[in-house]
């Protein structure tokens, strides 16, 4: 298959490979858009394989060639020098040498994680709740229908203590659980997810529910934030709230049970 | 001239010569399907170079990280484009791996003598998606900081050592300090050796083992040498894998985190969904029951079920897949020479049984883009769902079984007829000759 054209091809696509090249190089050089400098590369790229694909192709064998496979078959194991194979001896003295070994490996991972700051929320009771720019609210600051995301004063950003301030219509109000936990129709959750820790961000003003983008779990804001829909189980931590004598919101205490999604050994 | 006495040199040394021998002379048989698990080798190797060159742009800080990625991309073209086939590559390098291993499993090349190699080819997977997720998550941005949220409480619903391990990956709870420090040691060091590692034993067990084939003759290996045809064939494969990737990264734009903002921990995208290979993992979370059970006086979260014991249970199976499917056939001995998928009706079954329930959950992930786009409620959309995951994937591998076993019999009827005798000739020699049917 060695005729002429497959050879005068191969060698054009060389050439335009080594051009593409320098012309990359150049547009790199001189900050051009990533688009040619990309393109270009990927002519150097594309060139360099027809080039490479026609040699093959030129050089291609004509013919299948066989090569005999090896069987690879058991073959029963000789016995080794020294009589090692003796039960007894052997097997325990492995066993206890990789139990040993196991321990050595195994305790200094157990023992990192001694050096865990401790965490939990910063919600205190009297803590003002403030925006994330650090601004305190007072109890008629946020609309009626409105959303903010909270913090405790002095800790904006805090993962733990994220919070979510809800100011519900006055009809909604009345049927409401825990009553006294909100002021003023204010009334705040955990913003983090009980299910895998999104925080839950969409508030469907219309139906009185938090909503969280990631899995879809839905809580009834009315209800305790209980969960009413999607994969989630646990409501959403509630923060008991009051107004402190310059009129600002504060919290009562800490969130009503603990924030984040469940472990096998942490859970409400 | 060069090649000959670099080969002269190193045999005077070390004997090399009868190795460059059985290579250059080693014979590979030849299918458009054996390119798959090369294109995979060939985006790993574009993955180890641009990762190299990024690592001296990127900070793995907490506060460093998201601007030190994308100050590299608005810097210089290079820069752009580095992260760019970077992460196209990834894309690629997973993709070829699930083809690769698609092609392996329905002609039923993992079968003995080749089952360790599935296992190590497998393991190879795991590693490419964890080493894809966490390179995903270093730039710290808002999408992938919630994908890391996401990862941490699936970490923390693993039996009694969640808690240890959330803590030890974080430096504390999440997010800790520690975490991007953490998340980058192992996406350049621990993860990509531990593949090249695996690779090596991968090639080098193929090399040892030799190569499957389609065609029907057991005793050989039969196909073309390595010097020259598959040597550069290889090498164009390598360089049209190149050319590929790289017209993809300056095309399409991927995962343009300056759009979307740094990870602040309580804000969050809408939609937000994962890159596509782990989005399975992401619509099995949205569908998981909500329930909460006790086992042993410990509650188990609710995302135990979709998030821990759902993928250990389909890797277990695909791990022991060699072993399940000799017992399926009743089979103890080795095979060189593939098979189609019609041949093994139970297992082309179970193969796409698994594809289609991938699929679904994959197209579960979107189950909110999905109901804003078809107004139909989400509720309603999870519920379909929850049906269609389990029920769906069991019809299509019913189908797919009986589809195999009726082409497995009409092949074996049509060569039965082409054998049948229809009618005897008189020959000049005096003999007769065997009249067969004619066959379009």
């Amino acid at each position: 298959m060695g005729d002429d054209l497959p050879r005068s091809l191969t060698r054009a696509a060389v050439v335009t490979a080594a051009l593409a090249a320098l012309g990359a190089a150049l547009a790199a050089f001189v900050h051009a858009s990533p688009a040619l400098v990309g393109g270009l590369a990927a002519l150097v790229a594309f060139a360099t394989a027809f080039a490479l694909a026609a040699t093959a192709r030129a050089l291609h064998a004509p013919d299948d060639v066989r090569e005999p496979r090896t069987v690879h078959a058991t073959r029963a194991l000789e016995p080794l020098p020294g009589d090692v194979t003796r039960r007894g001896v052997f097997d325990r003295f492995w066993l206890y040498a990789a139990g040993a070994f196991a321990v050595l490996g195994i305790v200094p991972f157990v023992a990192l994680a001694r050096n865990a700051a401790p965490s939990g929320t910063k919600w205190r009771a009297g803590a003002r709740l403030v925006t994330p720019d650090g601004v305190a609210l007072r109890a008629d600051d946020l609309a009626v229908g409105g959303v903010e995301t909270v913090f405790p004063e002095g800790h904006v950003s805090d993962y733990d203590s994220t919070t979510l301030l809800l100011r519900l219509p006055s009809d909604a109000v009345g049927g409401a659980d825990r009553r006294d936990w909100m002021h003023d129709g204010n009334v705040a959750f955990s913003k983090i997810c009980t299910h895998a820790g999104c925080p839950v961000a969409l508030y469907r003003q219309a139906s009185l529910e938090l909503y969280c983008p990631c899995h879809q779990s839905v809580f009834d804001v009315v209800h305790a934030a209980r969960p009413v829909s999607g994969p989630a189980t646990r409501a959403l931590p509630q923060l008991a709230l009051d107004v402190d004598p310059e009129g600002y919101l504060i919290a009562r205490g800490d969130f009503s049970g603990p924030i984040g999604p469940d472990s096998w050994g942490r859970t409400a | 001239m060069i090649v000959r006495r670099a080969a002269r040199f190193f045999d005077d040394r070390f004997g090399t010569n009868a190795a460059v021998r059985y290579v250059a002379t080693k014979v590979f048989p030849d299918h458009w399907s054996f390119y798959l698990g090369e294109f995979a080798l060939y985006a790993f190797l574009m993955l180890v170079a641009t990762g190299i060159w990024l690592t001296f742009v990127y900070d793995p800080s907490p506060a460093g990280a998201y601007r030190s990625v994308v100050e590299l991309a608005r810097a210089t073209p290079v820069g752009y484009l580095m992260r760019q086939v970077h992460h196209w590559s990834a894309v690629v390098f997973v993709a070829a791996i699930l083809l690769h291993m698609a092609r392996i499993f329905f002609t039923g090349a993992f079968r003995k003598p080749r089952e360790i190699n599935w296992v190590v080819g497998l393991s190879m997977l795991v590693l490419a998606s964890l080493t894809g997720f966490t390179g995903y998550s270093l730039p710290y941005d808002v999408l992938s900081g919630t994908g890391l949220r996401i990862a941490d409480a699936v970490l923390l619903a693993v039996p009694f050592a969640g808690g240890w391990l959330e803590n030890v990956f974080n430096g504390g709870q999440f997010p800790g300090p520690l975490l991007i420090s953490h998340l980058y040691t192992f996406h350049v060091y621990f993860l990509p050796i531990a593949i090249a590692g695996l690779l090596a034993a991968h090639l080098g067990m193929m090399i040892y083992q030799k190569h499957t084939q389609f065609v029907d003759e057991p005793a050989n290996v039969v196909g073309r040498r390595f010097w020259p045809d598959y040597f550069l064939r290889a090498l164009a494969a390598l360089a049209l894998t190149a050319g590929v990737v790289l017209v993809l990264a300056s095309t399409f734009e991927i995962n343009p985190i300056d759009e979307i903002g740094p990870y602040l921990g309580w804000t969050v995208p809408n939609p937000a969904t994962p890159d596509w290979y782990a989005a399975f993992l992401d619509g099995a979370l949205r569908l998981g029951p909500a329930i909460e059970l006790r086992l042993f006086g410990h509650p188990v979260p609710a995302l135990f079920w979709p998030g821990i014991v759902m993928p250990t249970i389909v890797l277990g199976v695909l791990l022991a897949w060699p072993w399940i499917d000799a017992w399926f056939a009743r089979d103890v001995e080795a095979h060189d020479v593939l098979v189609p998928a019609s041949r093994a009706p139970w297992r082309t079954g179970f193969g796409c049984a698994l594809i289609a329930a991938g699929t679904l959950l994959t197209l579960a992930a979107g189950d909110d883009q999905q109901s804003l786009a078809l107004h139909v409620p989400i509720g309603a959309l999870l519920v379909a769902y929850q049906i269609l995951v389990p029920f769906g994937s069991l019809a299509v591998g019913v189908l797919a079984f009986v589809f195999a076993r009726e082409t497995a019999i009409r092949r074996r009827d049509r060569a039965l007829e082409a054998e049948r005798v229809v009618g005897l000739r008189r020959n000049a020699a005096g003999g007769f000759d065997a009249e067969r049917p004619e066959i379009a």
